[in-house]
């Protein structure tokens, strides 16, 4: 069981045990992990469940694709590099250790 | 949701702007040509991408869209007398032709040049079908014609109407790519507006209130494709083709005609919804034209001599409880065009997009703004030509087709979404 971390603005982690295929943003709402909404139920689409991946895990989560591009250019209130949507990377046995930092805000 | 700087960005047209340079890379329409019926006629003021202007067709038939006020101190030239081979400011007679250029001051001595100096901002007008269009941007770089092909059809195939929205432009586009809300919305005018019922697709437009959007790119714009149950194995299918900035077209029903819009900003709190009706293949009837000027379809019922609805916000768009209540008009208000700018109307002159929730059935209106966005920093910051200003990219057509499950809309679908003259539209 992959476990993900979610770092809050003021730096209080909430670590969990994740299920391999399940999004970071599924097992985020399922655990109760604050700020991260996951309102479009998982399809690219509203754009609140954005996080910051840390450098380290970067290359492992790879690049979104167009659409989430889009929303991450356009939706979120601060885009970074390290912006991805959390619906769209599905947790695998090499992202065990997986930390994200969730920002203050989300659209 | 939309940052709204990104939301500032797209919304506004005045001179200047990211969004209103993009504007001024096409050709648009200016006004219908029914507004200056014959040589010599009166002139009309006309508000467009912020900047107020006149349009008149001279004694000789030339038609000229220039600046509202003239260069002496500034009355406005809609009280301009159009005299022989130009129009006259009233106040002191400084009379201009078609391309803005002064033509008389006559205070001045006989063999002045004084007027040869003197020159207001011009726009070409051109008609091409039911409009006369104008390109507002550098001459430079202006486009060729534009080749819509409801505009090219004959005139007894065709009907265009146009209506004032008291809107920014943005929400008007947005709810022209934004095929999940016929269900609801229009759901009464499937059944019953003569100009949409009786079609096939209708009954698989009801009978599946989940529509799957699919998007994909076009030369031009988007083609945003909504994919419904049909038959045991396959998709109905109704693809909108956008062109860029702001034409979209209805997926057809039956042997219906054909129809879409332009959505013209007048200024950032006002736009021009322009709606036209055409079939490629043969006239139209004399009851689908009498439904047209009626106000049924895509078209309004306009207040008689001007373009304002009879409906609008002024008289909350004679709200009926009672047919809400039957559902006969899904919202209680009576009409496609007016159930449409009702509710545009209604999230205010430029809706606040901060404050939205959108869902997987609107990816069609965030893949647009994002064309939007990236074509109007390209030409902002590095000159680039946006899609949808070459004539090419307009010959396209909507199209209702049921698919078998397994194809690509596309790539299936790729000769029912262009011009072929002499095919009929693909329509269920």
């Amino acid at each position: 069981m992959p476990k993900v971390v979610y770092v809050g603005g003021s730096g209080q982690e909430h670590a969990v045990d994740g299920a391999v295929g399940e999004s970071v943003m599924a097992t985020a709402v399922k655990n109760g992990v604050p700020g991260i909404i996951g309102e479009c139920g998982g399809n690219a689409s509203c754009a609140t469940c954005h996080v910051w991946v840390r450098a380290e895990f970067a290359e492992l989560v790879g690049e979104p694709d167009d659409l989430e591009q889009d929303l991450l250019e356009m939706a979120v209130s601060e885009p970074r590099d390290s912006s991805r949507l959390s619906c769209q990377i599905p947790l695998s046995p090499e992202l065990d250790g997986l930390t994200v930092d969730v920002p203050p805000q989300q659209p | 949701m939309l940052r709204q700087d990104i939301n500032e960005l797209l919304t506004r047209t005045g001179p200047g702007t990211a969004m209103g340079e993009l504007f001024r890379q096409y050709w648009m329409p200016a006004c219908l040509a029914e507004e200056l019926p014959e040589d010599g006629c009166p002139p009309i003021r006309l508000k467009l991408l912020s900047e107020r202007l006149v349009a008149f067709r001279d004694s000789y038939g030339n038609y000229g869209l220039i600046d509202e006020f003239c260069a002496h101190r500034g009355a406005s030239l809609w009280f301009g007398r159009n005299e022989d081979g130009g129009l006259r400011c009233p106040y002191h007679g400084w009379k201009y032709d078609t391309t803005g250029q002064c033509v008389e001051v006559p205070s001045e001595a006989d063999n002045s040049s004084f007027a040869e100096n003197v020159k207001l901002t011009s726009y070409p007008l051109v008609k091409i079908g039911d409009v006369l269009w104008t390109y507002m941007g550098d001459p430079a770089t202006q486009p060729p014609l534009p080749e819509f092909e409801f505009a090219l059809t004959p005139p007894e195939h065709h009907y265009t109407s146009k209506r004032w929205q008291q809107s920014n432009w943005l929400q008007a586009f947005e709810g022209g790519i934004d095929s999940s809300h016929v269900t609801f919305l229009h759901s009464g005018g499937l059944r019953s507006d003569p100009l949409f019922k009786g079609a096939k697709g209708n009954q698989y437009n009801l009978n599946d209130t989940k529509p799957f959007f699919e998007v994909a790119d076009s030369d031009g714009g988007l083609f945003v494709g909504a994919r419904r149950n049909a038959e045991e194995g396959s998709y109905y299918w109704r693809i909108t083709p956008w062109v860029m900035p702001s034409f979209t077209m209805v997926p057809p029903r039956g042997d219906h005609p054909i129809h879409g819009h332009f959505w013209i900003p007048i200024d950032d709190e006002n736009c021009w919804a322009y709606s036209f009706d055409y079939h490629p293949m043969r006239p139209l009837t004399e009851a689908e034209r009498q439904a047209m000027v009626d106000g049924h379809g895509v078209h309004s019922k306009n207040i008689p001599g001007t373009y304002r609805p009879e409906a609008n916000m002024d008289n909350d768009y004679l709200m009926n409880r009672e047919k809400q209540r039957t559902g006969e008009w899904y919202s209680g208000v009576e009409g496609i065009a007016i159930q449409d700018s009702s509710l545009q109307e209604s999230m205010g002159p430029i809706v606040d997009r901060t404050k939205e929730r959108l869902v997987p059935a609107d990816s069609g209106i965030i893949k647009a703004r994002q064309k939007l966005y990236r074509a109007a920093t390209a030409l902002r910051d590095k000159g680039v030509t946006p899609p949808g200003v070459d004539p090419a990219h307009h010959h396209v057509r909507s199209a209702a087709v049921v698919l078998p499950q397994k194809e690509a809309f596309l790539a299936a679908a790729r000769d029912d979404v262009r011009v072929r003259p002499g095919f009929p539209i693909s329509s269920v």
